[in-house]
């Protein structure tokens, strides 16, 4: 499960009736094009009789009472911004793939707790109005795949066993090459790539490999990271404008659901909300609420604002309507015997999840000293969950510049003097020595095949650099640099 | 209609009204222990803002800073991550005490590095993220898009974390400060302490804060 596409299936016209309530329950159709030429593109449930496709004219002849409308490019960004909200709540790497549609980078990610996240959000959704499908999986492909079969979270673990039955048509095949496939007989993707990708390759060209690719689900692509929210605001313009508070709590809503999402995506709350009335003779009305508690709660804001609205006289009808969200970090608690003194532990945890899934698990953690004297010896511990106290004043505080090590040591040649290195040769470092201090004699495990022992000198460059050579075994290199 | 603006101190004062974020100052700082630095830094390494460190010669003591660092932030209880571009860390060169708090990356690659970054700088949990690219490959560093830098200082001003970017040469485009260590240490500060040779690096101002606006601005 490395990335989930969060998909909303007929987006344009769920994301209109998200923001007119008029429309609820009614047959709508979404038009494209003018006159005899508009055709309906898509079209709510209870329109019977009526399908995408079909001329505007037919529809309405169909289907008595039936609403057709164009697309609302205002209620898309906003619902679009809400999807790509719920996505930042998933993970923070996301791309905003199409209009309802996101992708998101889930490596790393706590499998049970996306899991739930996702169940949680596309439930969440369908309260909204908009049906939320989630699919995910290895690659991008296939995630949206899953997408399109979800009902409403479909996690693809059995890749070669989900793809198998699917219809050509989801690996996107131009319709040259479904020509050719169908005229072989192959019309779902498991009879694709029952055939040899080379075979298909020489056959179809590079094109055919690319789409063999995508039908097997190996085919991954880059994602076009967005950024998270930064400003937590929403406005509308109402036209005509209006004079009671009905309309005005329900965009509020709608803004309050969106903004409280993106405050959680970014790891914020509330602190203070703004709401500025734009009235109909160019004056405003303007208030903020300091919240009892910062938080992102709808009921809890659309409650604050509520009682405040309800007492509101205005000289003008309502033109237009903005809330803006101040942004905090969610509050400290005071440390009690058993917190963890981690401002956010689940974020805590499941960022470093995500580190090791890029770098390794034993490439992070907390690193810690074994009891020996070998060079360069520690151990990767999990981090603690609190910052402890400095400990008493250090009995042999460190000294001089903080050796800066090179992974694996530098190999080089040292030419001696009275058993002091004078210059380096034929490595990435070369030059005369102005200062050596050592040797320092270390060594340990005599008593297993391990034993090891190693002679250290720190030396100055003329050219500048203070360096630290290590000698074991006649061998010289340079372990790092003091810096 | 308002009037259009004459000035270039009324288009700046503008500039701020229409985006507030871009003139908010930071709030607070994360002290390193090192006169110097902090001194050019007007405090310590800023919340919220990438400040970068360029060692310019070996030796330079930017790994100093780091120690100093790790010394200042356990201290105050605070949390520290370490990006390590080329895995450089010497856990023995600091004392264990001063370890507890810190989570450190191995990265394998610069790439690893921003990703890894990308992270660990919106998590919250963190006072102080260092990013170090020293020893990373130079032409792999210089092909790193702006937009990478960007997205990083966006994730920083809207973290309370300081980000300490250490690099070889400048590289971070419109940083806040960078501030470059030029003067190689001897090997006759090895006897001295820790505390002193931090006191005595040599921090050139190569960029501060108040230029920035200014490079918004126009």
């Amino acid at each position: 499960m490395n990335y989930a596409v969060l998909w909303v299936p007929g987006f344009a016209l769920h994301a209109l009736r998200r923001s007119d309530p008029s429309l609820r329950g009614l047959a709508v159709a979404l038009v494209a094009g003018d006159g005899r030429k508009a055709r309906v593109t898509e079209v709510s449930p209870e329109a019977h009789g009526v399908a995408p496709g079909l001329a505007a004219t037919l529809a309405m002849s169909r289907c008595r009472g039936i609403i057709l409308r164009q697309r609302d490019p205002g209620a898309e960004s906003e619902a679009h911004r809400l999807l790509v909200a719920a996505a930042f709540t998933l993970a923070p790497r996301v791309e905003s793939t199409d209009s309802g549609c996101c992708t998101v980078d889930l490596r790393g990610a706590d499998r049970p707790r996306t899991e739930a996240l996702m169940r949680l959000r596309a439930a969440e959704f369908e309260a909204l109005g908009l049906p939320l499908r989630i699919g995910a999986g290895a690659t991008p492909f296939l995630a949206s795949y899953a997408a399109r079969l979800a009902e409403p979270v479909l996690i693809v673990d059995d890749t070669a066993g989900f793809l198998a039955p699917l219809p050509l048509a989801f690996a996107s095949p131009t319709p040259e090459q479904e020509g050719i496939l169908q005229g072989w007989g192959i019309t779902t993707l498991g009879k694709l790539t029952a055939l040899a990708k080379d075979d298909v390759g020489r056959r179809l060209g590079a094109g055919g490999a690319l789409l063999w690719e995508r039908a097997a689900g190996e085919a991954t692509r880059v994602l076009r990271l967005v950024e998270p929210a930064r400003s937590f605001a929403a406005e509308w313009v109402y036209e005509p404008p209006v004079e009671s508070t009905e309309p005005l709590f329900f965009k509020l809503r709608r803004f309050a659901e969106r903004i409280a999402l993106e405050l959680l995506g970014a790891g914020f709350v509330a602190d203070r909300l703004s709401l500025t009335l734009l009235l109909e003779d160019g004056t405003d009305h303007r208030r903020e609420f300091r919240l009892p508690e910062p938080g992102a709660d709808v009921e809890g804001w659309i409650r604050v604002m509520g009682s405040h609205l309800e007492s509101v006289r205005t000289d003008a009808r309502v033109a237009g309507v903005r809330l803006v969200a101040a942004p905090a970090r969610p509050p400290q608690r005071q440390e009690g015997l058993f917190d963890t003194g981690l401002r956010d532990p689940a974020s805590f945890w499941e960022n470093l999840a995500r580190v090791a899934a890029v770098v390794g698990d034993d490439r992070v953690g907390t690193p810690a000293p074994v009891d020996t004297h070998r060079p360069d010896a520690f151990v990767m511990g999990r981090p603690a969950e609190s910052v402890t106290p400095p400990a008493q004043v250090p009995v042999h505080p460190p000294h001089g510049p903080t050796l800066r090590r090179f992974r694996p040591p530098w190999p080089v040649s040292v030419a001696c003097d009275a058993g002091a290195p004078v210059r380096l040769e034929g490595g990435r470092l070369d030059g005369r020595v102005r200062a050596a201090l050592g040797p320092w004699r270390s060594s340990g495990d005599w008593w297993r095949p391990e034993a090891w022992a190693v002679e250290t000198w720190q030396v100055e460059l003329d050219a500048g650099g203070v360096y630290q050579l290590a000698c074991e075994g006649g061998a010289w290199s340079v372990e790092g640099m003091l810096d | 209609m308002p009037a259009p603006v004459q000035t270039v101190s009324e288009l700046r004062s503008l500039l701020a009204a229409r985006f507030p974020e871009r003139a908010r100052r930071p709030v607070g700082g994360v002290p390193a222990a090192v006169r110097p630095l902090d001194e050019a830094l007007g405090g310590g390494l800023p919340s919220g803002r990438l400040t970068e460190l360029v060692s310019a010669v070996p030796s330079g003591g930017g790994q100093t800073v780091l120690a100093m660092l790790l010394g200042t932030t356990q201290a105050s209880r605070q949390r520290i991550a370490l990006v390590d571009g080329s895995d450089a860390f010497a856990p023995g060169a600091v004392p264990e005490d001063m370890l507890r708090h810190l989570v450190w990356v191995r990265c394998r690659a610069p790439e690893q590095a921003f990703a890894v970054a990308d992270i660990l700088v919106r998590d919250g949990n963190y006072a102080v993220v260092v990013l170090d690219l020293r020893g990373c490959a130079e032409r792999v560093l210089r092909r790193v898009p702006a937009t990478t830098w960007y997205r990083l200082r966006r994730a920083a001003e809207d973290s309370s974390a300081a980000i300490l970017v250490q690099t070889q040469s400048p590289l971070v485009p419109a940083v806040a400060s960078r501030l470059i260590l030029d003067t190689p240490l001897s090997l006759s500060d090895a006897g001295a302490s820790r505390e002193s040779v931090a006191g005595r690096l040599a921090v050139r101002t190569d960029r501060s804060q108040a230029q920035v606006p200014e490079e918004l601005a126009g």
